[in-house]
């Protein structure tokens, strides 16, 4: 049976490819990776690169995969609260590993939405954000294990 | 105070042995014959079988295996958990159904209950197989006044009443593989995934779902290494309404004694019934993977794990359960 860990390495790999499915078959067991290609959306700028489709190669179909990572560098960083963690667990961003992340970067959120989950024991505490406002930073990683207040999102409320 | 129905199954399931008349009953509940009568031939129509015999009276011979929200509350002596049950005879989840009503405003105590879940989930929406009436497969609220640090110790609560259940039911003794899952000779027969939702210093709602593999008499082949039912370990059948009766009461009693003594009972019961305690395991937590001894559980409900004589305590990690370590 796949250890999580290797699941872990698994879908790593995978956001770090060019793949954007990955099926592995081993004795009755299956796992399905998956990703969702965004595309940026550009609309009136002239100078864009078209997009290279590369050839398809056998059977891996590749897709070129756009980071959104320079839109995102324009917001600030700088935020006047921080959701922190109610005890001590594993932070989670979305609630199963195909689950799309409950918030990214950039997202609204109000005090109600959730955020994320820390398990502890078990036990899969679904956290709140408990302010109006934007998420500006996620401040710490998928997996890992965080401690009793530790600040977890960076949100601007203003 | 108890419906005449509840009333009436009490009585007949007391003097199971004996035939009663339908006057005996009338007189023990004060009722009309033709009141008795009446409740008697509902009895009847929810499954309850009767041996009647002219000029001897009634006598009770089963309780249905059917499940209802009737038959769940019937007999049921709890003060706050399954006062409000809902009850399905198929659903996605329970786990999901049960989260809906807490945030809809859900008591305290809600329980759900399926006969069979088309999308039954452990943790990380892993699959549950519970489509098919053989097991328990039920949820319910919490609303506990308790600091959301704690509330782990809950899952481990509703471990330690879900044995004690076992074994006031089927005299089999369980283990818990830690934090929560319930073992027979190794074989997951159940598990319990608990969600919660709330703030820094307050919960609003815990639901506790379970899945339990009661009657069930074989498993698909996939299965069979790794689950077993009660009864295929005891090749006896269990009265669904009546396990479930008796997990509910028993949990109800538990939990008041937790909330107001706190985690100390929970934990010493635990221990009995822990899996591997003493024994060698490998673990994994963040990237390192280490081996050490079990060494128990902390007032916190975390794992004890000795490695070269110093103790790590384990909130949330991979613990390599069935590898033999020397």
């Amino acid at each position: 049976m796949l250890k999580i860990d290797e699941i872990k390495e698994l879908i790593q790999a995978l956001d770090e490819s060019s793949l954007t499915e990955f099926t592995y078959e081993f004795d009755n067991e299956k796992i399905a990776l998956k990703k969702e290609v965004q595309y940026k959306e550009v609309q009136s700028a002239p100078a864009v690169s078209p997009v290279l489709e590369p050839k398809v190669t056998e059977s891996t179909k590749v897709e070129t995969h756009i980071q959104e990572e320079s839109t995102q560098s324009e917001a600030q960083p700088e935020y006047d609260y921080e959701i922190t963690s109610p005890m001590v667990g594993t932070f989670y961003l979305s609630s199963s590993p195909e689950a799309d992340p409950y918030v990214e970067k950039g997202d609204k959120v109000s005090s109600q939405s959730v955020v994320c989950i820390i398990e502890a024991m078990k036990l899969f505490n679904e956290i709140e954000a408990e302010v109006d406002g934007e998420i500006v930073e996620i401040l710490a990683e998928h997996g890992e294990l965080v401690e009793y207040g530790q600040p977890l999102f960076g949100v601007k409320t203003k | 105070m108890a419906s005449t129905r509840e009333q009436l199954i009490t009585l007949l399931s007391s003097k199971s042995n004996t035939f009663v008349s339908g006057q005996w009953i009338s007189e023990q509940l004060n009722l009309s014959r033709t009141a008795v009568w009446k409740q008697i031939k509902q009895l009847k129509s929810d499954g309850y079988v009767f041996e009647a015999v002219p000029n001897k009276g009634y006598r009770l011979v089963t309780i249905p295996d059917k499940v209802s929200e009737n038959t769940l509350v019937w007999g049921l002596e709890t003060k706050w958990l399954g006062r409000e049950v809902e009850h399905y005879s198929s659903l996605d989840s329970t786990q999901t159904l049960a989260k809906k009503r807490a945030l809809e405003d859900g008591h305290h105590g809600l329980v759900v209950v399926a006969d069979k879940q088309n999308k039954g989930k452990g943790r990380l929406n892993r699959y549950w197989e519970s489509d098919h009436d053989q097991g328990v497969w039920m949820s319910f609220v919490l609303k506990p006044d308790l600091e959301p640090s704690h509330a782990p110790q809950l899952t481990l609560l509703t471990a330690v009443v879900l044995a004690e259940t076992i074994e006031s039911i089927s005299n089999v003794t369980p283990q818990i593989k830690w934090p929560n899952d319930l073992l027979l000779d190794g074989k997951k027969v159940a598990g319990i995934l608990t969600e919660m939702q709330g703030e820094q210093d307050q919960i609003h709602f815990v639901v506790i779902g379970l899945g339990l593999n009661l009657n069930q008499k074989n498993f698909s082949k996939q299965l069979s290494e790794i689950a077993t039912s009660l009864c295929q370990h005891t090749t006896h059948s269990y009265d669904k309404n009546a396990f479930i009766q008796a997990f509910l009461t028993h949990f109800e009693q538990a939990y008041d004694v937790f909330i107001q003594h706190g985690f100390d009972q929970v934990r010493n019961k635990w221990l009995t019934y822990g899996f591997r305690l003493n024994e060698t395991v490998s673990y994994q937590v963040g990237k390192k993977a280490k081996t050490g001894q079990i060494r128990g559980i902390t007032d916190q409900g975390a794992l004890i794990i000795e490695n070269d004589q110093k103790q790590e305590y384990i909130y949330s990690g991979e613990i390599d359960w069935f590898k033999e370590d020397k």
